[in-house]
Order: C-alpha cells, then sequence, then structure tokens
C-alpha cells in the first residue's frame, strides 16, 4: 500500500475519533460513550477493509493458485504436476509434443537423427542461448543434464535401462548412445525432468538435489522461493518467445473449499484443477457458464484405476478377474462420484495418446459376470468376497470405493460382497509391491505424453513365472501380472516407429485387457480457471498450463 | 518425560508403515538409488545406533536435517512455531476474553437470560465439530462477505518482511511495514476468531461451575452476613479462588493449542507447526516429526512447569 494513502487513512481516522470523543459531543449519560465506541472500531473495520482493496488493485503479477507445497525445484527430483508446472516455465526441454502430437525442437535444431542401427541418436542443439546466470547453453551443459538424472533422478530409472553414454560430438551436437534400440526415448526427451540446468550453478549439485534455487534456459527466471510461495519473472535474455505478463506468484492452499474461495474471492488469479474436489469443480463450471470465470482444459492424462492382484486367488484366477471387469457400471461412477467431470474409461491409456479412440474393457454387464462367477462356482450360496482399499486421503477414491460397493449389492449381491478399508496413500504405496492388497483404487499420470508412459509401468516385468511378474514395474503397481507376449511387443515397439509403433502398443493394451488384472474407471481432464481480466488459460499435451500466455487484459 | 516422549515417538516412527526413501524416491526408483539414498540418510545403520544417535543429537540440541528436503529441522520449526504461537495467542485473548465474560456474568445470576444464553453458547462451541465451524465461518466471512481473506498469513504475492521473530506482526512493527502489519492482522482474525470461539466455551463453563461452587462456601456467607456488598464479594473474594482451575485451563490450552489446532491450520491454510507436522508424518519424515514432537513436548512441560509455579506463588496452601 501506498505510504501516503496509509497516512492519509490514519489520519481521517484519528480525526474521526478526536471529532466524536473531544470537544464536540457533550456526555449526558454513559450510553453515547457505547456509541463513540461503536464508532471507533467500526472506522478502524473501515480503514483495514480500504486497505485490502487497495492492495488487489496493485497487483501486478499473475497469482496462480494450487494444493500442495514445492519442497523442491530440482528436476531430478521433481515428481508433483506442481513442481512440474513450474518448471516447465524456468526451463526448456530438448523437445516437445505439439498440439497435433509430434515431436518439436524447442532447445534442439531439428529433430534426433537415429542411426541405422537404432544405438545412437545425434541432437543438434539451437546455438546462442542462454542459461539464467548467463552461461551459454551447449552439448556440454545437456550432457551434464542428462547425467546427473542418470545419476540422482528420482525417476532415473526411466533412462537407465536405456542410455549407454552420452557423448558431446561438438560443441552444439549431442549423441547419445543407446543399449538397445529404443523408440520411446524421443518421448522422453520431452520430459520437465530432463531440463538442463546451467553446470556452473550445479557444481556442487552433481550428486544432490538443489532444491532452493533452479537455473534454467526458461522465459522466466526464479526470483525467490519458499515451499508456499514461488514468484518467477520474465527473463529479459530469453531466447524464444517473451511472455505476455510480468511474472507470476505460484500460492498454496491446503485444501480444496479455500482454492475454491480464493479464486471466488478473487485473491487469486488463476486456479489450477488439481486437488479441487469434484462438487467444487461443478461449481466453478457453473460460474464459468455464468460468465464470471474463464476455463481452460487440457488433453486428459490422468487414468483412474482399480488393480487386482492376480498372484493369489481368488483374483489369480483370470475368469474371475473377467467376471468382475464386467460389473462396474462407469457412467453410473462418473455421475455420481463427479457429476460427469470425470469421464468413463474403458481404457489404460488416455486415448488420445493413440490418435484414435480405443476401449479395450468391456462394458458394464452383469449378466455376463454373474454367468462368468457361476461358472467358477460362485453365486447363491458361494460369495465372492473382494476387499477394496481405497486412499483414505483422496476423496474421489472413497467414493468410487463406495459407489462401486453399492452398485455390486444394487446388481450382484447373490455373488459378489465387497469390503472396504481406507489406507492412507503413503502407506499404500509402500504396500503396493508387498503384495498387501487384493483389489486396491489407484491413478497414474504418465511422465510424458506417450503410451509407453502409461503401458511400461503398469506392465513391463523383468522376470515372469505362469503369469505371476516377480519382479518389474507389474510389481511396483499391484497387479503381480506378467503375461511374456506383452513384454516381447513391449521390445519390439521399442524398435518401431510411427503407426506401426502405435499399433503394437494398443496390441499390448487389448492383452492388458484380457488379463484383466487392471479395470480402469475414469479418465481426468487437466482444468484451469481464471478470473475475467485474466486471459483463458491454455495447456500444452502433456496438461501443462502455458504460463507465459497468461495475460492480464 | 522428554525422553520418554522422544524414545516413544522414535519407536512409533519406525514401527510405522510406510518408508522415507520410498516417500522421496517414489517406489519405482532402482535398488541402487534407493540403498545410496538409504547409506545417506543414515537408515542403513542398525535401530539400536540410530537411536542412541538420535538421543546425543536431541541431547546436544541438533535435531538433525529433514530427510525429505535436506533442511535443518530447526529452522522448519522457527519458521512454523511462530505462526502457530501467533495464532495460539489470538485465540487464547478471544477465547479468555469471550469465555471468561460469559462465564462470569452467568455465574452472578444463576439461571438468568444470561447465564441461560451462556449455557447453550459453551455447550454449542464445545460440541461444534472444529472443521465444521471453521469452514462455515470462512465461507460466510470470507466467500459471502467477503470482509477478510480466505487464508495464508498473508495476501497472495506479498512478500513477508525480513524475519526477526516470526511473529509477522511483530517484524512488520520492527520493519516500520504498516502494510504487511495490517494484511497479517486481516488475515489473522478469522483464524484466531474461529479457534477463540470455539475454546470460549470451555474457559466459560470453567469459570461459571467454579464460581458457582465458590459462592457456596461458607466463607462467602461469612462475608455476606458481615454486610460486604455483593460485587465485593464477587471480585475480592470468589474470583481470586477461581484462579486456580481457570489458570491451569488457560495453561493447558495454550499448550494444546500449539500442537493441536490442526483442523484450523489446515481450513485456513495457517502456515503453523501442526501442518508441518501433519506433513513430515505423510513424507514419513522421521527427523521433522521428531523434532516437532519433541518441540511441543518441551513447550508443555515448560508451560505445566510454569503454571505450577505460578499456582504455588498464588496459593499459600499449595508447596512443592
Amino acid at each position: 500500500m501506498d505510504p501516503l494513502f496509509s497516512k492519509y487513512l490514519l489520519n481521517k481516522y484519528l480525526q474521526t475519533t478526536k471529532y466524536l470523543t473531544g470537544e464536540n459531543i457533550s456526555f449526558q449519560n454513559k450510553r453515547p460513550m457505547l456509541k463513540i465506541n461503536i464508532l471507533k472500531v467500526s472506522s478502524i473495520i473501515l480503514i483495514v477493509l480500504q486497505i485490502s482493496c487497495v492492495q488487489q488493485k496493485k497487483r501486478e503479477n499473475i497469482i496462480v493458485a494450487s494444493a500442495g507445497k514445492v519442497e523442491s525445484l530440482d528436476p531430478a527430483q521433481a515428481n508433483t504436476l506442481r513442481t512440474i508446472q513450474i518448471l516447465s516455465s524456468l526451463g526448456d526441454t530438448l523437445y516437445r509434443i505439439d498440439k497435433e502430437g509430434n515431436l518439436t525442437p524447442v532447445l534442439a535444431k531439428g529433430l534426433p537423427r537415429v542411426s541405422t542401427d537404432g544405438l545412437s541418436i545425434d541432437i543438434q542443439l539451437k546455438e546462442n542461448i542462454s542459461f539464467h546466470d548467463g552461461n551459454p547453453f551447449n552439448a556440454k551443459a545437456m550432457k551434464f543434464s542428462i547425467n546427473r538424472f542418470i545419476k540422482i533422478g528420482t525417476l532415473n530409472y526411466l533412462l537407465n535401462d536405456k542410455i549407454k553414454n552420452i557423448e558431446v560430438k561438438d560443441e552444439y551436437l549431442l549423441r547419445i548412445k543407446l543399449k538397445k534400440p529404443s523408440s520411446s526415448i524421443k518421448s522422453l526427451l520431452t520430459s520437465v525432468n530432463l531440463t538442463p540446468v546451467s553446470p556452473n550453478s550445479y557444481l556442487n549439485y552433481k550428486d544432490n538435489f538443489n532444491n532452493k534455487s533452479f537455473v534454467g534456459t526458461g522465459p522466466y527466471f526464479l526470483e525467490s522461493f519458499s515451499s508456499n510461495q514461488q514468484r518467477i519473472k520474465p527473463f529479459p535474455n530469453y531466447w524464444g518467445k517473451k511472455p505476455l505478463n510480468k511474472g507470476i506468484d505460484f500460492i498454496n492452499y491446503r485444501n480444496s473449499s479455500t482454492l475454491f474461495g480464493a479464486i471466488k474471492t478473487k485473491e487469486v488469479d488463476v486456479l489450477i484443477s488439481n486437488s479441487i474436489d469434484d462438487m467444487q469443480r461443478v461449481a466453478l463450471n457453473n460460474m464459468v457458464k455464468k460468465g464470471k470465470l474463464n476455463e481452460g482444459e487440457g488433453d486428459p492424462i490422468q487414468i483412474g484405476f482399480i488393480t487386482f492382484k492376480s498372484s493369489t486367488l481368488p483374483l489369480a484366477n483370470k475368469k474371475i478377474r473377467e467376471a468382475l471387469s464386467f460389473t462396474i457400471d462407469r457412467e453410473l461412477i462418473s455421475k455420481q462420484v463427479s457429476f460427469g467431470t470425470r469421464k468413463p474409461l474403458r481404457s489404460i491409456v488416455p486415448p488420445q495418446l493413440f490418435k484414435k479412440k480405443i476401449s479395450p474393457w468391456p462394458s458394464y454387464n452383469p449378466n455376463l459376470a454373474r454367468t462368468l462367477l457361476k461358472e467358477e462356482g460362485y453365486c447363491k450360496e458361494n460369495i465372492l468376497t473382494i476387499p477394496l482399499t481405497f486412499r483414505s486421503n483422496v476423496p474421489a477414491d472413497k467414493l468410487l470405493a463406495l459407489t462401486w460397493k453399492e452398485q455390486i449389492k444394487r446388481d450382484l449381491s447373490d455373488c459378489i460382497s465387497i469390503n472396504l478399508n481406507g489406507i492412507e496413500s503413503t502407506t499404500v504405496y509402500k504396500q503396493l509391491s508387498e503384495g498387501a492388497f487384493e483389489a486396491v483404487i489407484l491413478d497414474w499420470t504418465g511422465s510424458y505424453p506417450d503410451p509407453e508412459a502409461y503401458l511400461t509401468p503398469l506392465l513391463s516385468c523383468n522376470e515372469i513365472n505362469n503369469n505371476t511378474c516377480l519382479k518389474g514395474e507389474a510389481v511396483f503397481s499391484g497387479s503381480f501380472w506378467g503375461n511374456n507376449q506383452v513384454q516381447q511387443l513391449l521390445e519390439e515397439s521399442e524398435q518401431l516407429e510411427g503407426k506401426n509403433r502405435l499399433n503394437t502398443l494398443i496390441k499390448i493394451e487389448k492383452l492388458a485387457a484380457k488379463g484383466s488384472s487392471y479395470m480402469p474407471v475414469w479418465i481426468v481432464k487437466p482444468k484451469a480457471w481464471s478470473l475475467k481480466n485474466i486471459s483463458k488459460p491454455e495447456f500444452s499435451k502433456d496438461g501443462l498450463i502455458i504460463l507465459k500466455n497468461l495475460q492480464r487484459k | 518425560m522428554l525422553w520418554m516422549i522422544s524414545s516413544l515417538i522414535f519407536i512409533f516412527l519406525r514401527i510405522a508403515p510406510g518408508d522415507p526413501v520410498d516417500a522421496i524416491l517414489g517406489t519405482r526408483a532402482n535398488e541402487f538409488a534407493r540403498e545410496s539414498l538409504r547409506i545417506k540418510l543414515g537408515l542403513d545403520k542398525p535401530l539400536v545406533n540410530q537411536y542412541f544417535e538420535y538421543l546425543n543429537n536431541l541431547i546436544h540440541g541438533n535435531l538433525g536435517i529433514s530427510l525429505n528436503t535436506q533442511e535443518p529441522v530447526k529452522i522448519i520449526i522457527s519458521k512454523a512455531l511462530p505462526a502457530s504461537l501467533e495464532l495460539a495467542i489470538f485465540a487464547i485473548l478471544i477465547a479468555s476474553l469471550l469465555g471468561y465474560l460469559i462465564g462470569f456474568l452467568g455465574a452472578v445470576k444463576p439461571e438468568g437470560k444470561i447465564d441461560f444464553i451462556g449455557r447453550i453458547f459453551g455447550i454449542s462451541t464445545y460440541a461444534l465439530p472444529p472443521f465444521w465451524a471453521a469452514m462455515l465461518i470462512q465461507i460466510i466471512f470470507a466467500v459471502l462477505l467477503g470482509w477478510l481473506p480466505i487464508g495464508g498469513r498473508l495476501p497472495p504475492g506479498m512478500s513477508a518482511p525480513p524475519v526477526l521473530t516470526g511473529f509477522l506482526l511483530l517484524d512488520s512493527i520492527f520493519n516500520k511495514n504498516i502494510e504487511i502489519f495490517f494484511s497479517s492482522f486481516k488475515h489473522l482474525i478469522l483464524p484466531s476468531f474461529t479457534l477463540g470461539i470455539l475454546l470460549s466455551g470451555i474457559f466459560s463453563r470453567t469459570l461459571r461451575l467454579n464460581l458457582e461452587e465458590i459462592l457456596k462456601k461458607d466463607y462467602i456467607e461469612a462475608a455476606k452476613s458481615r454486610g460486604i456488598n455483593d460485587s465485593r464479594i464477587l471480585v475480592k473474594h470468589a474470583l481470586p479462588n477461581t484462579l486456580l482451575p481457570v489458570l491451569t485451563i488457560t495453561g493447558l490450552t495454550v499448550s494444546s493449542l500449539i500442537g493441536g489446532a490442526l483442523l484450523i491450520e489446515i481450513t485456513f491454510s495457517w502456515p503453523g507447526i501442526a501442518l508441518a507436522l501433519q506433513e513430515a508424518i505423510n513424507q514419513r519424515d522421521y527427523t521433522v516429526v521428531q523434532g516437532i514432537v519433541v518441540t511441543i513436548s518441551s513447550i508443555v512441560v515448560m508451560i505445566s512447569i510454569g503454571i505450577d509455579i505460578v499456582i504455588a506463588y498464588i496459593d499459600p496452601r499449595v508447596s512443592y
């Protein structure tokens, strides 16, 4: 607030109270005194409220709110949407996926050149790009960043099995040598986790995380950082298209109702949809319809599903898993749980990543489910009991569990009974690979917009014994489902490109649907709402808001 | 007592399911990365060694480093504790003013209108679920009326003044920043009023019941028979004797508020110590949880000792 204005307000207040308490009023009894005190209190409240009005008018940066603290801005450690969102503005990646779903160079000069044997990839880098600390961006810096991620990155398992080594061929030419041909590596190069950082600024952070600062090449630089609030400002020497705003303040509120209230009261300019409860999403959508807010939405990237542990009975029986996949009424659940904001899904890959809609999982058919269960000796007196675990700190999971339970009670009470068990998410993740849950509700967002980012983490397995995965991603995802054909196709897909690759990945998904170790339920579109004086939020293909396009009108 | 608490928290955290390595790296990290981090964090050592190292550090005032952020636990606590204290102090002030006033007026004229309303108020505020009351107050005063900010300690985008005490009100005064002072005061109103109102019920009931009991005592009757007027009896004879339970309740409430205002802190996004503790538990950040629990316990113990000393000072019958 302007100090002169605050002085003015204080003077006004003093004059008022002096006038009211001083020579102008003669007191006959105690009642006028009470009135004067009320007036005093009211004037203080008025001053305080006035100050708040002045503050809102002076806002220069765009305030973007979401849930969750940011503990680290190190791309090697980034794994929350909020962190990735900020990093996407502070740094650039080698490539990005454009709106048509094609690989587009960002820091690279052109598309990667793959050798004929598929074991080496050459990437020519753009020149005359500098980091926020003034140092030049070149192949050495890129090599440093990728090696650093391979060494300490929390998601380094994505690269470790693929990259043999990285060579600097000349100042702006990088060569990535692969252990085996890998077509998914190109999509991996779009990952925010591989955002290059300045080697000079990260000299002391080669082997450990640099949590509180970030020095990259992006359109913004980090002005201030705390876990609750981060401020970024346009980088004056940015090589690309300059931001349309004067800076962004990221703030976090702890719960959905506070976030909702914050945009409703115009305390914040933009609200990101992560952690907004479905009830409030509906209310926000209504505000959009009434023309009170702008709404932007991206391609759906988060899938919600139920994992069935296929290593022990009864769910080791494929027919029972198959029967279960007929039992869920996705339409009903979508309406009951999310008022239709979460769309029913019958695949484990967001459909747009295949560039066509495929739904290999069966639709709701309780009669078929009953027939299958009867064939396995269930129904009438022998009721199949499924313990269903949900993450107690995720409201949508709880509602999904309750709704499915009631729906089963309505349709198949003579065959199936569901016992619910709520466990806090940290414990769920820990016990998932230990095989603690027969059926558990989970969600997944791929690290990059490619079908492989969904299929590999859910299906890949390094050691299979009789359709049970003993070692690999399928263990970490809690399904323990292993299929040799799936593994073979996953490996094959790494050597394919374009349509052939996509068709192979579709085959994999169809096999997964037959295996029925997962039951996809819904898909969630990332959304953001902005005030009317702010431009409509735009999303990139990987579900992040393009912050530099936000503009105060 | 402190040794017991610190030992128990150490044991409970190790028994609880969940692993800090998982929380930091995710469950899909490879074995090499997991083992390296385990070694780096000292989690590979035998539990007994970890325990004695922890006790040794504690004795020397070293609360360790956060497993998650690598930030010293002392710093994390020094950021969060003043926020909680600021909230607790204001809440207690409001609760005391409101609660004791209602309790006093009720006891002065038992079964009167004020007493009746006061009792209803006391029971209602005691029975209200804190999160529900907080959300309701937030919706009415912040969202619908728009009089006060919805949450946080400062408006979005406003930077805090240089830290001197961690109390925003004090720091803004020391830095002569009237804008931050008013802003932080505004942000303090809703959470402290909510907490204050919720606590005032206990305060009013405590004072009223004790005062009512004391007013039935023989020495009050004796005072009345000596012709001393009612207000003098109330203020000079009855009220001082209700001080002991009132002081105890107030002290214990302050200590419980420091770590126990979690629901209010969550609703109003107040970055206090209870919220920090909850986040650390979710992250299985052993060192932060241990540090916060030990700090809160120390404060509770200190306040309890302080109350005992004050009681011994004002009541000659009490001796230790």
